[in-house]
């Protein structure tokens, strides 16, 4: 490390000088609808220390988080900061004026706003509003905290003239900046500040500048929460990490004398049995249905990939590394940066939903509630709304024949209840998706781009969901499933493409698509 | 682990399906207005027996009404797709006034002004539907703005004078009353409703125009062309406002560069009013018309009971207010329905 910490306190407890842990949670639970997110997790985290919260996806630290940020109310459980208990529940602030400070994904940074506005907002935030901001001690106290933690930025400059890494920076400091004004009348008690994956959308050679940050704020004593899926940046900068699964705390270690290997060990659990399907194997030299050569996108960088028919492609990796984005590329929904799509052998020149639904190619996209269907509007009009043109005569729509289809969906995809006048929300999650799916494969794709296909799903509808998309394969769909579920990767594909940073880094097939072969090369260092 | 089909999810939802009530009886809210209708009139003819339930008050109640239901009938299109136009108004008086100033001062046969008049207000909706899709702006930005240039253009045109002494065919063709003792653009107005339910409910534009309305995203990820149904929108009711002004000009026999605008909030307030009934949750052209003659019964009652001017803000501005907040509330309530489960 190139940066040298400075040599102000010393380093290590300076709030906590009796070596309680700053912050204590025990036996901490939350359910909702029933379904336990949390059970009964602990988490401590002493003065002075960069702290790693890990888990796979589900598994409940966000939950945690939401918790301490008092979005959402522990049902039960006990939460002691510098061994002081909290009450429960912890009110609409949550742990902030406990030292808390959370700087989340998005940063909650104005673009056109300046570096300067954002922080003098956090000196008047109490306020009624009316007093008059004095701007030269605001800029005073902007420099020197800047100065202090040796961010070197502009407090003029608006966010939207930073680099993502910045903007990351002045959302660290300003959380900060904010805890201080607000510990002003009180002693300066230990802060923690709670980063949520900060480094996702963060260009890899520079989230070592926001990493220095944090050894400056530790130097100072104060701690670091950081919840991140990326094995290589927890092992770089934190002190100790804890993972949870499923809800459950499985313990927590020192990050110095651990292997990645553990780590994945203890995210991941004990080895799953390997569920096989009958894998189908495409000759290479079949036609591809879909082609994409060097397509980019907004997180994808020059990928190549063919979808041939019979087969179910997977493609994952971590958040942020782009394969979320892949099923709307490839049906023209996103904006294609480079690159060239084909679908059954003709070049489709400018991709767009409508042109891709011409060469029956489909979109399951991941959020039923914003994108999958119109949650107000009945389920007869949201199953008939790609077959208008075919059920018309003239103008005038046949609405008995568009009933008719929509109660044949129904009947044939088992959605209960099937009564298609009902309004498409009042559907449980699952039926939802069956609908869906029997919509889209009403309309006889030869490709079919799924993204999350069985989120918020349940098990009942998750296996009829994945029997029928299997048949219309075997009937000779071609199918690719973005997901991080790698359970259902393992079910359904018959290979897997890992993508990292943007770039197809692995390819799995076969019988050698397993959950732990699937997470270690999730997690694998970057070849490149 | 094995495969069970029926999860208590589903069976929770077969118990739901029971409750629900189909065809014509479902949800009685539907009928509120009408009932709150009825009631009102029942009260005025208790109450002014002499005046309101004669034939001139009936007459003159709902052809006074044929410009507003015409205007409103055009406001729902985009506000089915979710857009609003705030030019409507503003249009209905540039097209009354070219009318007027080409008949009555440029001698020109009034059907020929009248094409004009709608021409132009089709150009009007074809240039608010180019800036909203192709800059992606906030329709209520644009109408907003360009509504305000065409009142600008309208003072040129009549040079801010009022133009009297239009074609009395007009007026005929608007105005006489061959059945019922209902003036004919009464009926023009209804036939207009007609078409405008079945373009919402029987044809493939309508149900694009609603989901565009609901959700874009599901529209667009639907091969829905989302940009070219509010242009399309967006001229719609333009040309229907300048239907409108041509109906205004042939009622009134005279054009101003004033009159016109105070269609606009009542316009609103009877597209919000009508997406109370019938289709709850929906602009539609029958709860439209109810709207507008549920509101000009309160008014003209009112009146006659010795109200004055001001009772017409009162009872448009309250009536749009309220009727916003009501489909607020019914909608959480179906909101909170779903949560329930």
């Amino acid at each position: 490390m190139s940066f040298a910490p400075p040599t102000v306190n010393g380093g290590g407890a300076v709030g906590a000088p009796t070596g309680l842990p700053l912050l204590q949670v025990s036996h901490l639970a939350k359910a909702f609808n029933g379904v336990p997110a949390l059970r009964e997790v602990d988490l401590e985290i002493a003065a002075g220390e960069v702290h790693g919260l890990l888990g796979a996806n589900g598994c409940g630290k966000s939950t945690l988080i939401k918790i301490l940020a008092g979005f959402h109310q522990a049902d039960g459980g006990r939460v002691l900061v510098n061994g002081e208990e909290v009450p429960l529940p912890l009110g609409p602030r949550g742990l902030r004026d406990h030292g808390m400070a959370f700087v989340h994904q998005d940063l909650g940074l104005a673009p056109s706003s300046t570096v300067l506005e954002h922080m003098a907002l956090d000196s008047y935030g109490a306020s009624p509003g009316l007093r008059r901001v004095s701007w030269s001690s605001e800029v005073a106290r902007v420099e020197e905290l800047l100065a202090r933690f040796e961010v070197r930025i502009d407090p003029h400059a608006t966010i939207d003239t930073l680099s993502p890494v910045q903007r990351a920076m002045v959302a660290v400091v300003r959380a900060v900046g904010g805890q201080e004004l607000l510990a002003d009348d009180g002693e300066s008690t230990g802060r923690i500040l709670v980063l949520d994956e900060p480094t996702v959308f963060l260009p890899r050679d520079e989230v070592e500048l926001l990493f220095a940050l944090l050894r400056r704020l530790k130097a100072q004593g104060d701690s670091v929460l950081l919840v991140s899926h990326d094995l290589d940046e927890v092992l770089a900068v934190t002190d100790r990490v804890t993972v949870f699964r499923d809800g459950r705390l499985v313990g927590s270690r020192d990050t110095e004398g651990s292997t990645r290997g553990d780590i994945v060990q203890m995210i991941l659990g004990a080895r799953d049995e390997h569920v096989p399907h009958e894998a189908t194997t495409v000759s290479d030299d079949a036609v591809p249905m879909l082609s994409a050569k060097s397509i980019s996108g907004q997180r994808i960088r020059d990928l190549s990939l063919d979808l041939r028919a019979g087969e179910v492609v997977g493609v994952t990796g971590l958040a942020g590394s782009g394969f979320e984005e892949l099923p709307e590329l490839l049906f023209g929904a996103r904006r294609l940066r480079s690159g060239t799509i084909e679908v059954d052998g003709r070049r489709v020149s400018r991709p767009s939903p409508g042109e891709m639904m011409a060469l029956r190619v489909v979109l399951i996209p991941a959020d039923r509630k914003a994108e999958g269907a119109a949650q107000g509007l009945t389920v007869v009009e949201n199953l008939a709304l790609p077959f208008l043109t075919g059920h018309s005569r003239g103008w005038r729509l046949r609405w008995r024949e568009l009933r008719e289809l929509a109660q044949t969906i129904c009947r044939r995809l088992n959605v209960v209840p099937p009564n298609v006048e009902l309004t498409f929300g009042n559907l449980s999650g699952g039926n939802q998706q069956k609908a869906l799916l029997g919509k889209w494969l009403e309309t006889e794709p030869v490709v079919m781009l799924l993204n999350e296909p069985t989120q918020g799903v349940d098990i009942g509808a998750r296996r009829e969901i994945f029997r029928l998309i299997r048949a219309a394969v075997s009937d000779g769909m071609a199918v690719l499933c973005a997901t991080s579920d790698y359970e259902q990767l393992v079910e359904m594909a018959d290979r897997v493409l890992v993508l990292q940073n943007g770039r197809l880094q692995h390819e799995l097939t076969g019988a050698d698509i397993t959950k732990d072969s699937l997470a270690a090369s999730v997690y694998s260092e970057g070849a490149a | 682990m094995s495969i069970v089909d029926k999860t208590p999810t589903e069976s929770a939802d077969n118990v739901d399906a029971g409750r629900v009530r189909r065809g014509f009886f479902r949800e009685p809210e539907r009928f509120a207005l009408i009932g709150v209708w009825i009631a009102l009139i029942i009260f005025f003819v208790i109450m002014v027996p002499q005046t309101f339930p004669s034939t001139a008050n009936l007459s003159n109640m709902l052809g006074s009404q044929a410009v507003l239901l015409i205007l409103a009938l055009g406001l729902i299109i985009p506000l089915r797709a979710g857009d609003y136009d705030l030019s409507i108004a503003s249009v209905l008086t540039l097209s009354a006034v070219i009318v007027a100033a080409l008949n009555v001062n440029q001698g020109w046969p009034v059907w020929q002004a009248a094409i004009v008049a709608v021409v132009a207000g089709f150009a009007i909706g074809v240039l608010n539907g180019f800036i909203v899709t192709k800059f992606d702006i906030d329709p209520f930005i644009v109408t907003l703005g360009i509504g305000t240039v065409v009142v600008g253009i309208t003072y040129i045109v009549c040079n801010s004078a009022t133009i009297s002494g239009v074609d009395r065919i007009l007026s005929k063709v608007m105005l006489s009353k061959p059945f019922l003792s209902i003036p004919l653009d009464f009926y023009y107005a209804v036939a207009l409703c007609a078409v405008v339910w079945y373009l919402f409910d029987f044809t493939a534009f309508g149900q694009r125009l609603l989901f565009v309305g609901q959700n874009r995203d599901v529209a667009r990820l639907n091969g829905v062309a989302v940009s070219r149904l509010r242009w399309i929108a967006l001229t719609c009711s333009a040309t229907i406002g300048a239907v409108a002004g041509v109906v205004y000009v042939g009622t009134t026999g005279s054009a101003d560069p004033v009159s016109g605008a105070g269609f606009l909030l009542p316009a609103f307030a009877a597209s919000f009013l009508g997406s109370t009934a019938l289709r709850i949750g929906r602009f539609n052209p029958w709860g439209t018309l109810i709207a507008v003659y549920f509101l000009v019964t309160g008014i003209t009652g009112l009146q006659l009971m010795g109200a004055q001017q001001y009772v017409q803000q009162l009872f448009y501005g309250g009536a749009l207010v309220i009727a916003v907040i009501l489909s607020k509330i019914v909608r959480s309530r179906s909101e909170r329905k779903r949560l329930v489960k």
